[in-house]
């Protein structure tokens, strides 16, 4: 595997989606003025309303702006976990670190309202703060360091060289290090603490104290991403020859992003096209450029 | 930047200039503000004998309420003076000795239009009742009531000239020139009413002061509200409007609103007019005159008087009725006053409370009367009722997002129809006013998006992105394709139609541009039509507003009519380009074939009709539609027919032929790439001795069939191609070509498309 990773998303669908839907959902509900859709607080709402669908949907959409950019920057670091586990892989372990940091949150917030009979757990992250803490976990144990740097401050004040110099240790995550830290003191208690939790959650799922990051499949997910990567034979066969090192299970994830230029021509074969055939995105960017 | 001293002194004239505008209280003259000096005076005065005022004393100096329906009744030539002779100042009643309304009237608000509050005080009533409550308004009577004659300071009456800076004295008596002044006069029996209410929470304490402080104390019982209040009869030839300020009572569910203008200062008639019955415990009187009063000493209401007060209340006073409005609210007797609160809580502020908006009652009047006391009328409400304001934005924001989709998939499908034709040859056979009507419609629906944004804060965000996308469809892609249709048809300027069916142009020699201008030059100019054909059209929608009922009428039908025309245009370019009929051109060859293509995909054609005609339709049939347009089902179906002829005709054109409703007699013969030469024209384009030409293209030879000479004649014709400009050429080479561009590439003369 190379240092540097493919340029674009092209080859990460699965971090593509996550970043776009971040994004459009939260627009989306701003603008249809439906945001609390994704805020819980036990107080009123699942203590008084019983309105349990808001421990499901919290994860979905993110209500500060802050949080928005944030999310979509961290999505956007943790491709290297898609790179290395393969899409499939990917977009199931995210869903069961869903399911997992949803019911354990939920679990644990309610229990410990009940049993203390007053309302100190009160408030939910929103955003998918629970699920990239737990990547975190991953990115942070499989992921190696690539180069590190030393910032070395000395204050202005002291004319004599390395009297007391400051030395700050950086390494190539310190970027991802800053955005989750960002992230947690951001929502204040509930990020900090609920941040923690799926922390945890990572690593017991990584240690495999919590079963099934082995077994666990999405339903159907196995059919779109084998649909995806069919009549890219010569792209799966260059990215198999470079030395399998990622550990998708039956499908290499660089091809399927090229998968529509090849399969164009076949289409239209009956016109002899003069023009090379424009998929849709390059018409679009056309419109500009011509 | 160099700032030298005449700059400076630039810059300070020209800032002097921008903050030298009249103060926040308008003032411009020593006239002006004499006038306003005036007017607070005459203000702070009323109000000073409004403080005095309890519920056992009549109204003293107060403008327009000095004289009771009787005293007109007693003496109907009386002059409105204070003191009055024989006046009582120190009692009131509820009765036309008192009251401006006559007794017949205070029967029937007493006992038809606020009867149910009266009898019943178990009623639960919506404390913000915000909404636009849309019905009908019954004229009941317009002479049987005496006028009274509100007379209009003279003061307010602007300057006459510039010497001038002392008001006038006196009154003025609008009885002396105008007995029953027609304009005013209501004569139609029903007519359509409008009140939008809103509440008036907080008020500025300083003129220009932008921080607003809540001034009620008693919000929990009496709200203040603002409304307005207008009605029409159906051809809108008598409008009237009033704008004014009305007291809502929760517990009992009654809304009194009373006009204000120079000739009546009603804010003070409030408390008195809240009560028909003798009432001993005055209990009404004096909350209501507590809310005039926490409003008029927390707004400061005297000092915040402007000269807009003075003109508009002296205009109103002119132009205008004063309406005294009585109101009864429906109940909400199915809820509690906790739920009431929780709707109330998620309307303002939406967190998904199990409020359970969808089934929410509307704001409903259950009885209402309008009596105007200076033109003797009298109206009485029907069936007015209306949603939530909260709510009907909720609706338009889903309204606006379903334009929003109409507009991505209208997007989308001008995408498919780009890559569908990406030669010129395929786009000139495209109707550019076909595209510029679609895209005329698009474009002002962007500006008038754009212009709707900055009227309603609360839609801000929808309309910003409709605005957007409909911006970004109308001036990037669709002017984009009219800008390629545009250079692929200059060819085609001044040129007559009759060469156009022809196709070429070799017999007459017709002048014609040489120069052809280059992409860049056509796009400015096509934007510059665009945004300036954009402008006017956005500009006359927006006076049409304004114009009498007729007249709008008129425009608007045959305005969408015309623009749904859009596929007639095509329908001649069509007829003009010529295509066979479908069942003849299956013979031809692939490439031929190619060239008859329709210049239009179906998938477009039929979802851009869709996509345009959806909106329309739901305007003019759904009857509670956003724009309160009225319902024209015919219409609504006779556009849908007329669209469908437009697309019938286009698809006929396709199966029998572009040209099929021509007669033949008026078609000319068309131009032919593949025909023989002549031997002397081969000649003079320096052919070789067997009959080849050089292809400029591919630098290869290319055989031509020569007429004179039989050993020529078995080249195929389909193998080379002549142009109007005698060039030769091989079909590949040349097809190729005219894939970029129509014109020779020898001479540049231009060529007719394929």
């Amino acid at each position: 595997m190379s240092m540097e990773p493919p340029t674009g998303l092209g080859a990460f669908p699965v971090t593509k989606f996550c970043m776009v839907s971040t994004g459009f959902v939260s627009i989306l509900a701003s603008v249809m003025s439906c945001k609390y859709l994704f805020l819980a607080k036990y107080d009123p709402f699942i203590e008084e309303y019983h309105q349990y669908y808001r421990l499901f949907t919290y994860q979905f959409g993110a209500i500060n702006e802050s949080d928005v950019a944030l999310l979509i920057l961290i999505w956007y670091q943790l491709k290297h976990l898609e790179r290395l586990l393969g899409s499939y892989k990917y977009i199931n372990m995210i869903s069961l670190i869903y399911i997992y940091t949803t019911v354990i949150i939920a679990g644990l917030s309610i229990l410990t309202n009940t049993l203390l009979g007053i309302t100190i757990w009160n408030n939910y992250p929103t955003g998918a703060l629970p699920i990239t803490l737990a990547l975190f976990h991953f990115y942070k144990e499989y992921t190696p360091q690539i180069y590190e740097f030393e910032i070395i401050l000395s204050p202005p004040w002291s004319r004599s060289a390395d009297s007391k110099q400051l030395k700050w240790k950086l390494n190539d995550q310190f970027y991802i290090d800053a955005l989750i830290a960002l992230l947690l003191i951001n929502q204040g208690l509930a990020g900090l603490g609920c941040g923690f939790l799926s922390w945890l959650v990572g690593v017991f799922l990584d240690k495999g104290l919590l079963p099934g990051i082995e077994g666990w499949r999405l339903p159907f997910s196995n059919r779109i991403f084998s649909k995806k990567s069919t009549g890219t034979n010569t792209e799966r066969n260059t990215t198999e020859n470079m030395g399998n090192g990622a550990v998708s299970g039956t499908n290499s994830v660089a091809g399927s992003a090229n998968v529509s230029t090849a399969e164009l021509p076949s289409r239209e074969e009956e016109v002899p096209d003069d023009e090379p055939a424009r998929p849709l995105g390059v018409q679009f960017l056309d419109t500009f450029r011509r | 930047m160099e700032i030298d001293g005449n700059s400076l002194l630039f810059i300070i004239i020209i800032l002097f200039l921008f903050f030298s505008s009249p103060g926040g209280d308008g003032v411009s003259s020593q006239y002006e503000f004499n006038q306003l000096q005036k007017l607070r005076e005459q203000v702070s005065k009323e109000y000073k004998s409004f403080e005095e005022m309890t519920y056992n004393s009549n109204f003293k100096d107060i403008t327009g309420l000095k004289l009771s329906y009787l005293d007109i009744k007693n003496s109907p030539e009386i002059n409105a003076t204070y003191p009055l002779p024989d006046k009582h100042y120190d009692s009131w009643e509820p009765t036309e000795k008192y009251m401006l309304l006559p007794d017949s009237l205070i029967k029937i608000i007493d006992e038809e239009v606020w009867y149910n509050s009266n009898a019943n005080s178990n009623n639960i009533f919506p404390p913000n009742i915000s909404s636009t409550v849309l019905g009908k308004v019954n004229l009941i009577s317009n002479n049987e009531y005496l006028l009274n004659p509100m007379p209009i300071p003279r003061f307010y009456e602007p300057s006459t000239d510039f010497s001038n800076t002392v008001p006038p004295e006196g009154e003025l008596y609008l009885r002396d020139f105008l007995p029953r002044n027609k304009d005013l006069n209501v004569t139609f029996t029903q007519g359509d009413l409008t009140i939008e209410i809103s509440h008036l929470n907080k008020v500025a304490s300083e003129i220009n002061y932008s921080k607003k402080k809540e001034f009620n104390t008693q919000s929990d019982k009496w709200k203040l509200l603002n409304l307005r209040i207008t009605f029409h009869d159906s051809s809108e030839n008598q409008k009237h409007s009033i704008n004014t300020l009305a007291v809502y009572d929760i517990t009992r569910g009654r809304i009194l609103s009373i006009s204000q203008s120079a000739k009546f200062r009603s804010i003070f008639a409030f408390p008195h007019y809240f009560n028909f019955k003798a009432d001993p415990s005055d209990k009404v009187f004096n909350e209501v005159k507590q809310l005039i009063n926490d409003y008029v000493t927390t707004s400061n209401y005297v000092e915040t008087l402007t000269m807009s007060n003075i003109q508009e209340w002296y205009d109103e006073s002119h132009s205008k009725c004063e309406f005294m409005t009585f109101l009864q609210l429906e109940p909400w007797n199915q809820y509690t006053k906790d739920q009431i609160k929780m709707i109330d809580d998620e309307l303002k502020w939406p967190l998904g409370r199990p409020a359970n908006l969808s089934s929410l009652p509307p704001i409903s009047i259950k009885s209402g009367l309008l009596f105007s006391p200076d033109c003797g009328l009298h109206l009485q409400l029907e069936n007015v009722k209306g949603e939530r304001y909260e709510l009907q934005v909720r609706s338009i924001r889903v309204q606006l997002m379903f334009g929003v989709l109409l507009f991505v998939s209208q997007i989308y499908l001008l995408l498919l129809q780009m890559k569908y034709t990406n030669t010129p040859s395929s786009i000139n056979k495209i109707s550019f006013y076909t595209l510029s009507m679609i895209n005329l419609v698009d474009g002002s629906l962007a500006t008038m998006y754009f212009i709707a944004a900055s009227v309603l804060p609360e839609l801000y965000l929808p309309l910003v992105i409709s605005a957007f996308i409909c911006f970004i469809l109308a001036s990037i892609f669709e002017t984009r394709y009219l800008i390629s249709v545009y250079s692929s048809q200059i060819n085609e300027q001044s040129v007559g139609i009759l060469t156009l069916l022809r196709g070429n142009l070799s017999e007459n020699n017709e002048q014609r541009q040489t120069i052809i201008p280059d992409d860049a030059s056509i796009s400015s100019s096509l934007y510059g039509r665009f945004f300036f054909s954009l402008i006017t059209f956005t500009f006359l929608i927006l006076s049409s507003t304004a114009w009498s009922k007729q007249f709008r009428m008129v425009f608007e039908y045959v305005t969408i009519f015309a623009l749904n025309s859009y596929w007639i245009p095509q329908i001649f370019r069509n007829a003009i380009k010529g295509s066979p009929p479908r069942g003849s051109r299956r013979n031809l060859n692939s490439s031929l074939r190619r060239q008859y293509k329709n210049p239009f995909l179906w998938k477009f054609v039929i979802g851009t009709t869709l996509i345009r005609v959806l909106p329309v339709v739901y305007v003019f049939t759904y009857p509670s539609n956003i724009f309160r347009h009225h319902k024209d089902t015919f219409f609504a179906v006779l556009l849908c027919c007329w669209l469908g002829f437009q697309l019938l005709v286009l698809y006929s054109q396709e199966i029998f032929g572009s040209r099929w409703f021509l007669p033949k007699l008026v078609i000319p013969e068309g131009y032919s790439y593949h025909k023989a030469m002549s031997l002397q024209n081969l000649l003079e384009h320096g052919a070789s001795s067997d009959h080849t030409v050089d292809c400029a293209i591919c630098m290869s030879e290319v055989p031509v069939y020569v007429d004179d000479v039989p050993t020529t004649h078995k080249v195929d014709l389909d193998s080379f191609m002549i142009t109007p400009c005698n060039h030769v050429f091989h079909t590949q080479c040349l097809e190729n070509w005219m894939g970029y561009k129509l014109q020779c590439p020898v001479c540049r003369a231009p060529l007719p498309p394929l």
